[in-house]
């Protein structure tokens, strides 16, 4: 009996003649397209994630300086500077440090190597956003501590309570409630975009890295 | 504009251009899907073309770039049809010695075959190019004894499903 592979290979050459054929023309228009690669993708991807963080500053009450007069009367101005500045200065050391990695990304290596450079590239990407979401959360706890220490926050909020059944000591826990719950809300909805883009992107990508390390396993 | 660097790839992927459609052909199930990937295929050789010194083959490095493309880069670009309208080349039966058992293992070979992941799809279509286990191992980035291991287990694998 002959070889069914060996078939397999047969017929594998003998198909070439009914392969579609492309003209010089054809493929010299190719080359000018765009790609739309992983790669492209990721690295638009986490263009956007290096700057959503900072585009809370394009809020009018970030912008204009009034949650800055906020945080002086609740004297926590300081922290928030320094915070701010920490911020950046984490932005920048993961943006040269995915920029270096992304340049390494070739496809002219060998398939291990290339998943594992798209993979590292991606998790520096990943390791920035869960540093930028804890600095977010931090600057919420800042807050949260400064309306707590705060004896008069209603006051320094420029908040006048009502003539209702609210004590002033009931506001300030209710303030302090909806400061809290807005920052682990905002916090847990951009990380819920940020892994539901990061595992749409990278499945296959891990299944098929998965499988090459099963193999030298 | 470096032309004369544009005409001599183009020339050698016309010439190469099988190498391309073959992958296309595993990595796709319908036409146009076969001619994004060929594209974007394109795209990544011609981008990686001035690093390619001519110390191997155009056609080694071709596949290399090709196969890279096809499992780790490419992404489909548009929604495309999942019909099975595309049977051009994989299941074409030739009327000249149209054996009915052959053909009929044939098919059951690439339809099996169209089912491996991506990495096994990999091994399989560099075995039927011919390539030896160092080229392999090299292009996957694994030990030649394990390209070996591997491709035995798929051999086995499509024989169980030829005689069940």
């Amino acid at each position: 009996m002959i070889d069914e592979l060996e078939l397999l290979k047969e017929d594998w050459r003998k198909r070439e003649e009914h392969l579609p054929r492309l003209s010089y023309d054809q493929i010299y228009k190719m080359i000018w397209k765009k790609s739309s690669s992983l790669v492209r993708w990721i690295f638009y991807i986490s263009i956007i994630e290096f700057l959503l963080p900072h585009l809370l500053y394009l809020i009018p009450s970030f912008r204009d300086g009034s949650s800055y007069d906020i945080a002086r009367s609740l004297g926590i101005n300081q922290w928030l500077i320094a915070l701010t500045a920490v911020q950046y200065l984490v932005a920048l050391f993961f943006i040269l440090q995915f920029y270096k990695r992304y340049r390494e990304i070739s496809a002219l290596d060998d398939a291990r190597k290339l998943m594992n450079r798209i993979i590292r590239t991606r998790r520096t990407v990943k390791n920035y956003v869960i540093v930028s979401l804890s600095l977010i959360l931090l600057v919420f706890a800042v807050f949260v501590t400064g309306m707590y220490l705060d004896d008069n926050l209603a006051a320094s909020l420029g908040v006048t309570p009502g003539p209702g059944r609210v004590s002033p000591g009931e506001l300030k826990w209710i303030m302090i409630g909806v400061m809290a719950a807005a920052g682990i809300f905002f916090t847990a909805l951009m990380g819920g975009i940020y892994f539901l883009l990061y595992g749409l992107l990278t499945r296959k990508l891990f299944r098929n890295y998965q499988e090459l390390k099963r193999m030298e396993a | 504009m470096n032309t004369e660097l544009e005409h001599q790839f183009v020339t050698e992927l016309e010439s190469n251009q099988n190498i391309v459609h073959k992958v296309c052909s595993l990595y796709t199930d319908n036409r146009e899907a076969h001619n994004d990937l060929f594209q974007e295929i394109a795209i990544q050789l011609w981008k990686a073309y001035p690093r390619f010194r001519g110390d191997s083959k155009f056609s080694t490095w071709m596949y290399r770039v090709a196969l890279n493309t096809a499992i780790t880069l490419y992404r489909k670009s548009r929604k495309q049809p999942h019909t099975q309208d595309y049977d051009s080349v994989i299941y074409k039966i030739r009327a000249e010695e149209y054996d009915p058992t052959v053909e009929e293992q044939l098919k059951l070979m690439y339809s099996a075959i169209r089912q491996l992941g991506d990495i096994d799809k990999a091994l399989v279509f560099l075995y039927l190019e011919d390539r030896n286990y160092s080229e392999i191992a090299e292009t996957l980035g694994i030990s030649e004894v394990n390209a070996r291991v591997k491709m035995n287990r798929i051999k086995t694998k499509l024989r169980t499903i030829l005689n069940p």
